[in-house]
């Protein structure tokens, strides 16, 4: 019960193009319709050897400094060391260096407070209210990065709160997030498999377990490509969805096509969304020269 | 050419300046468009407008006799619905391009998405790239004519029309056949791609309905009588009941078909009693004058409401199912009793319009008799989602009821064991379903009310959803609700009884703080003012009545309403049966009947303590059993049992 979006610049060097965090705005402005409870974005920024940014949501109050305090607690038994934090909207974010157990850590992390996003490069901004909304609180179009995912939400069988918003994070694993519009059917079978296998889950939200599926695949050294192709036999259900990892972004829709995806490719960007409403944002005047991916396809873009 | 230029004004602006222009006959061209949806979704005038760039979902939907020209790509539903008129698109269109369309010539110059001229109904849908799959799903008529390749199961449950592809047929639908193509109707085609300056050479392969699945294999065959008191009566084991329904099912080899309710109890209204003893004064006959009854509904976004004399409508119930007199008789006593009536599936008569003064006007899935007109003199729109006598399913429509003069208003071959769609093209999910609501809207001008009927089964989800989607009101339909026909099965298990739907619509808006953003019309089963009182304490904002209506009228409850030889005159297409139904008298038996509930509903209210029956609370009510106490969160008291039948008996 959403839009999605997503987009990649891909030159490097002088003279890019990088307003990720813009774009996605934009974008996601024009498919509102399609969500208006809650708005995020995923957004990959520049990486520092040895670095991790956190990000959690921890309320306000008395209650945020309680979360604060329980996470720096395992931050410190983990031997992270805090290089930077700050307090934004109802959310903690700290950057730590770190050199051990990620999976470790993040399973921690998550028993002492609510995470939202992990990773050297990647980092989730998620909230109820619109595209404009989360900008406001969050300044996303600040960020800038080669590319980025987002999503608008219209909530309806859980509530409306910030932690059920997209993208989620494949929680666990650093830097993965993805971006859904559908349902996963078979969601309780693929979680329980998981679950034996002592993945952890952060949420009861079908999404999370698209990302922890990717995420699993990925760190079994399979390419992001080979596990979008399996995702569409594995998965039972509707989907369009879009995924993005520190370097790739990519894309699968199941073979029903109820959920829609077009998507607008130049030399330079690769952008993917709901709507064609959304992709004309960015060009604004322009006939573009779309396409719409066929059922039960998938691809991966590399900057 | 008069310029409209999208980046400057809103769509619902850009729209409203098209139809003027469509009234002065000016052509219009649209700049900026940037794959807006709705655009130009409601024109009924000739002339042309054309799109600089792309277009959102919906372009030229709703429309009657103009010609659009779109530069570039449309997204889904393009042409939705058009009765005539022109489309053509430069590019691609997205899925389910000529959903609906109920005579129209549209070109789609590039490729076109899955699903493309679903439920159509007539004209012409030529694509001169590649479909993509199921194309031609579920047609009752027209062509489609595919220059590139077919796609996958193309054709998949045709019930009629022709699909015509140049390039390769991928694989065929369930109930599809390649057949051999008639040489004039190659010259058809032809003449239609010279016309269109469409270039072409090659020849076509013609698909087509292979005949398999449009009727049932055996027919329902008419049951002893067996009314409904003694078909649901409390009998022994092997009672007659179930003796009838295993001689039928070894008749037939299938799930049997039937009309009218379930039969198996459930709590109800009658499992609740009002909580202080009441005693309605008999004498006063003009009690209703010191209650206020007049209610308002599908106002709240701004729409003109319907004007109720009391919280009262007439459930949807389609022409097809009943006659055409007994939808006029049930018009009629609408418009005396100050009520509102709704066409059900259908489509709407000129005989159904003119009787009664409120009339809502429902889409379903088959789009069966839906049209731009017919929204434009109806008095509200409802999108119909299901029903709780069938959650999930579709209508059906036995082909002995499928005449001629029926099958035309429908848009639909005669003769057919008619199972309609049980799903709508174009809404998938919540988040295309705000966008039909919105083409609704546009199409007629924001003034009407939109309402959707909901068929009670996960009602907790279902509402919250209706409510984010910007409908006006919720028809909520328990699983006491009945129907012209559907399987036996379904009839007596699936769904969610009355009391608990309306528990569950009432927790939900209250869990997302909107029980102010939508109102709820009850029905399923109600059969007087004294559940309309109860559902009103419950929270409703109206109920309405279908059963109660048609039995007011005539019905004996034979429940035979699918074999199409009512004996009443009232669900049959026959017109020797119909000719004895009495409109006139019956419209009069409908309207006394109604206001039999005016007055129960305001000698309750009135007797309960009260002015206005919007002061009616769950606080008036109490449980007279267990499960009823569980359902609903009320005390549990059985003691009030015996109030409660006295005044059931005096009151009624």
């Amino acid at each position: 019960m959403c839009g999605i979006a997503g987009i990649m610049f891909k030159k490097t060097g002088d003279g890019r193009n990088t307003s990720t965090g813009q774009a996605l705005i934009d974008m996601l402005d024009g498919c509102q319709h399609r969500g208006p409870d809650s708005t995020g974005f995923a957004l990959y920024g520049d990486t520092h050897q040895g670095h991790l940014k956190l990000r959690f949501f921890v309320g306000s109050g008395d209650e945020a400094d309680k979360a604060i305090a329980r996470i720096k607690d395992v931050l410190s038994a983990n031997s992270a060391s805090i290089d930077d934090e700050e307090t934004i909207g109802n959310n903690y974010r700290v950057v730590v260096t770190f050199s051990g157990d990620l999976q470790k850590l993040a399973y921690e992390l998550e028993h002492a407070a609510k995470v939202i996003s992990i990773g050297s490069s990647l980092e989730i901004i998620k909230d109820v209210g619109t595209a404009h909304d989360v900008d406001h609180t969050y300044h996303v179009q600040n960020f800038t990065g080669t590319h980025g995912l987002g999503h608008v939400r219209l909530a309806t069988e859980s509530d409306v709160k910030p932690e059920a918003a997209h993208p989620f994070w494949a929680t666990g694993f650093a830097d993965i997030a993805i971006v859904h519009n559908g349902q996963i059917t078979n969601y309780w079978k693929m979680r329980r498999r998981l679950e034996q296998r002592g993945f952890e889950f952060n949420t009861d939200n079908d999404s999370e377990l698209i990302a922890v599926y990717l995420a699993d695949k990925l760190s079994q050294g399979i390419a992001l490509e080979d596990a979008l192709k399996t995702s569409i036999d594995d998965l039972d259900g509707t989907f369009s969805f879009l995924v993005s990892t520190k370097d790739e972004i990519g894309y699968a829709k199941d073979r029903l096509a109820v959920k829609p995806m077009v998507m607008y490719e130049t030399d330079d960007m690769i952008a993917i969304a709901s709507e064609e409403v959304s992709l004309n944002k960015l060009f604004p005047g322009k006939a573009l020269n779309t396409t719409e991916p066929a059922p039960g396809t998938y691809r991966t873009w590399h900057r | 050419m008069a310029q409209i230029d999208l980046s400057r004004i809103s769509v619902r602006e850009g729209n409203e300046l098209i139809r003027k222009y469509g009234e002065a006959g000016e052509n219009v061209e649209v700049l900026n468009p940037d794959a807006r949806h709705h655009i130009g979704v409601g024109l009924t005038a000739p002339i042309t407008v054309k799109v600089r760039g792309s277009a959102g979902y919906f372009c030229a939907g709703l429309t009657d006799g103009a010609r659009f020209e779109i530069d570039n790509n449309v997204g889904w539903g393009l042409g939705d619905n058009i009765y005539k008129g022109t489309v053509v698109v430069g590019g691609n269109a997205g899925a389910i391009a000529g959903v609906a369309i109920r005579g129209a010539e549209i070109i789609v110059k590039g490729n076109m998405g899955s699903r493309s001229g679903q439920v159509m109904k007539a004209g012409t849908l030529l694509c001169c790239g590649n479909a993509n799959f199921m194309a031609g799903y579920m047609m009752y008529g027209g062509r489609i004519i595919i220059l590139g390749d077919s796609g996958e199961r193309v054709g998949e449950d045709m019930s009629a029309g022709d699909i015509y592809v140049a390039g390769k047929v991928q694989s065929l639908g369930s109930d599809a056949q390649l057949i051999d193509l008639p040489g004039e109707e190659l010259d058809d085609i032809l003449a239609f791609l010279d016309k269109h300056k469409i270039p072409f050479n090659g020849t076509f392969q013609k698909v087509a309905n292979a005949g398999t699945k449009l009727r049932y294999g055996t027919a329902e065959p008419q049951m002893r009588s067996l009314p409904f008191f003694s078909f649901s009566g409390k009998s022994d084991y092997w009672n007659s009941k179930v003796q009838e329904d295993i001689h039928i099912k070894s008749q037939i080899g299938r799930y049997r078909i039937r009309g009218y309710g379930g039969a198996r109890p459930l709590p109800h209204m009658t499992d609740l009693a009002f909580r202080k003893p009441i005693r309605p004064d008999l004498a006063d006959a003009e009690i209703a004058k010191k209650v206020n009854l007049y209610t308002e509904i599908g106002g709240i976004h701004g729409a003109q409401p319907l004007k109720l004399s009391m919280p009262v409508m007439v459930a949807p119930m389609s022409y097809g199912a009943l006659s055409a007199s007994t939808k006029r008789a049930i018009g009629l006593a609408s418009t005396l009793s100050g009520i509102a009536e709704n066409t059900g599936e259908g489509g709407m008569s000129d005989a159904q319009r003119n009787a009664a003064k409120q009339l809502i006007f429902q889409c379903l899935g088959g789009r069966l008799g839906w049209n731009i007109h017919d929204m434009k003199r109806a008095d509200g729109l409802e999108i119909y989602i299901s029903q709780g006598a069938k959650p999930g399913l579709g209508g059906q429509l036995m082909a002995k009821k499928v005449t001629p003069q029926l099958a035309k208003i429908r848009g639909i071959p005669s003769g057919i064991d008619l199972r309609s769609p049980s799903r709508h093209p174009d809404i998938l999910g919540a988040d295309d379903l705000v966008i039909k609501v919105e083409e609704f809207r546009e199409a007629t001008g924001y003034k009407l009310p939109v309402s959707v009927k909901l068929g009670a089964g996960r009602v907790r989800d279902d509402i919250k959803i209706a409510t984010k989607d910007g409908f006006d009101f919720v028809e909520l339909d328990g699983m006491q609700g009945s129907t012209g026909a559907g399987a036996a099965e379904v009839l007596e298990y699936v769904g969610i009884p009355t009391l608990a739907a309306i528990i569950e619509a009432i927790e939900a808006l209250e869990e997302i703080h909107a029980r102010d953003k939508i109102q709820l019309v009850l029905m399923g089963g109600l059969r007087d003012g004294i559940d309309a009182v109860k559902a009103m304490c419950l929270g409703a904002d109206a109920v309405a009545f279908g059963t109660a209506t048609i039995v007011a009228g005539g019905c004996i409850a034979c429940m035979q309403c699918h074999i199409g030889q009512c004996v009443t005159g009232i669900a049959t297409q026959d017109p020797e049966h119909e000719k004895r139904y009495k409109p006139d008298i019956e419209s009069r038996n409908i309207h006394r009947f109604f206001e039999s509930v005016r007055w129960q509903m305001a000698a309750i209210t009135n007797a309960l303590g009260y002015d206005d029956v919007r002061k009616l609370s769950r606080d008036d009510l109490v449980a007279l059993t267990p499960e009823a106490a569980a359902i609903t969160g009320l005390p549990y008291e059985p003691e009030h049992r015996d109030e409660t039948d006295a005044i059931a008996i005096k009151a009624s």
